[in-house]
């Protein structure tokens, strides 16, 4: 069953939270290991910009200045996914504060589902691995030039 | 944690701003913060109707209490305490609350079907006062531009020409999300990625 988290929320919480609303009685003495998978390989146009943590700040608002200034593109998409949401946001609102109003913006938002791996720590425990799905919220922003 | 929001005393660019981290300086002197005031300006998404609700979602906002609201007014409340079920939301956030909100407004989305939505985003300023202990020196004000979300959802059809614009999501097409994860692109035996968990039955 999904269940929706908390975007950014770390998954070192995520034995703590528990989709019921009361508290556990019984805590399985298994331990796990969790591991997270990367979301699916992203399909990517030319003018596609998705935005991360890792990368520094200026880096990627120069990517994106550079792409529509030099590229020739009339439009680019940001991406941000979770904690990117809001670095994805700022990013399209300093092109468009740098752009003196010539350009616009249109958000779309969107639900992503991302599973999480479950291994069992002791190999003699008997557990069997699980997945465990959830869902983290994504942010889609078109900066455009309006058509005259 | 740095938060490409925050600035320091004076109102700087709007580029440094957007990359300066949060100002340490009234932590560091045990300030905290006492008021927070802002320029309101109206929503600015056309084609509001008369009659919607806002739901201000804040960085601590607990999101099961806020959408146990708001899908009561959206779908009817049985003691007809506010009458007739709500046709319009917005749903407002700003800061560290602008992830949240986008995550309110997909739960409700599931809950409700045909929903139209309409989001904006936009910079406003607000003005906060941090103060030490009461007795201390008056307390300093910062101004600080701040990126805002706002999202109308709307059960009445809303202009498919208007920025940000977006259907509702149809039952059986699959959702719009270009990292749907079908493969599983395991990391190699990465330990910063691996934390323990004791799971919960």
């Amino acid at each position: 069953m999904t269940e929706i988290r908390n975007p950014g929320m770390s998954s070192a919480t995520l034995g703590q939270s528990s989709d019921s609303g009361h508290c556990a009685v019984d805590i399985d003495p298994v331990e796990y290991t969790l591991r997270k998978r990367l979301p699916r390989k992203l399909p990517k146009r030319r003018n596609d910009v998705y935005v991360n943590m890792k990368t520094d700040f200026r880096a990627q608002l120069a990517r994106c200045q550079k792409l529509l200034d030099g590229g020739g593109h009339r439009e680019i998409c940001v991406h941000g996914l979770g904690l990117a949401i809001n670095r994805a946001i700022n990013i399209a609102l300093q092109l468009q504060a740098s752009s003196q109003g010539a350009l616009q913006l249109a958000a779309n938002t969107s639900t992503v589902e991302l599973v999480d791996d479950l291994e069992p720590e002791d190999p003699d425990e008997a557990a069997e691995p699980m997945t465990r799905t959830r869902n983290n919220s994504a942010i889609h922003i078109k900066v455009f030039y309006p058509d005259p | 944690m740095t938060e490409p929001t925050s600035q320091r005393m004076c109102p700087s660019t709007s580029l440094n701003s957007a990359i300066q981290s949060f100002s340490p300086m009234p932590y560091q002197n045990n300030l905290r913060k006492v008021k927070q005031t802002e320029d309101s300006c109206p929503f600015p998404i056309p084609g509001l109707a008369a009659d919607f609700f806002h739901m201000r979602v804040k960085e601590g906002s607990k999101i099961r209490n806020l959408l146990r609201f708001a899908t009561a007014r959206m779908q009817g409340e049985g003691n007809e305490i506010h009458g007739r079920p709500q046709r319009q939301v917005v749903f407002t956030g700003s800061d560290r609350g602008v992830t949240k909100t986008i995550t309110c407004v997909e739960i409700l989305k599931r809950k409700v079907e045909g929903l139209h939505q309409v989001s904006k985003l936009y910079y406003k300023t607000v003005n906060e006062v941090w103060k030490g202990s009461l007795h201390s020196a008056p307390g300093i004000t910062i101004q600080r531009t701040v990126p805002v979300i706002c999202i109308l959802l709307s059960k009445d059809p809303l202009n498919p020409q208007e920025p940000g614009y977006q259907p509702p999501r149809s039952t059986s097409a699959p959702t719009d999300s270009t990292w749907i994860c079908k493969t599983s692109l395991r990391p190699p035996q990465c330990p910063t990625l691996a934390k323990r968990l004791y799971l919960e039955k």
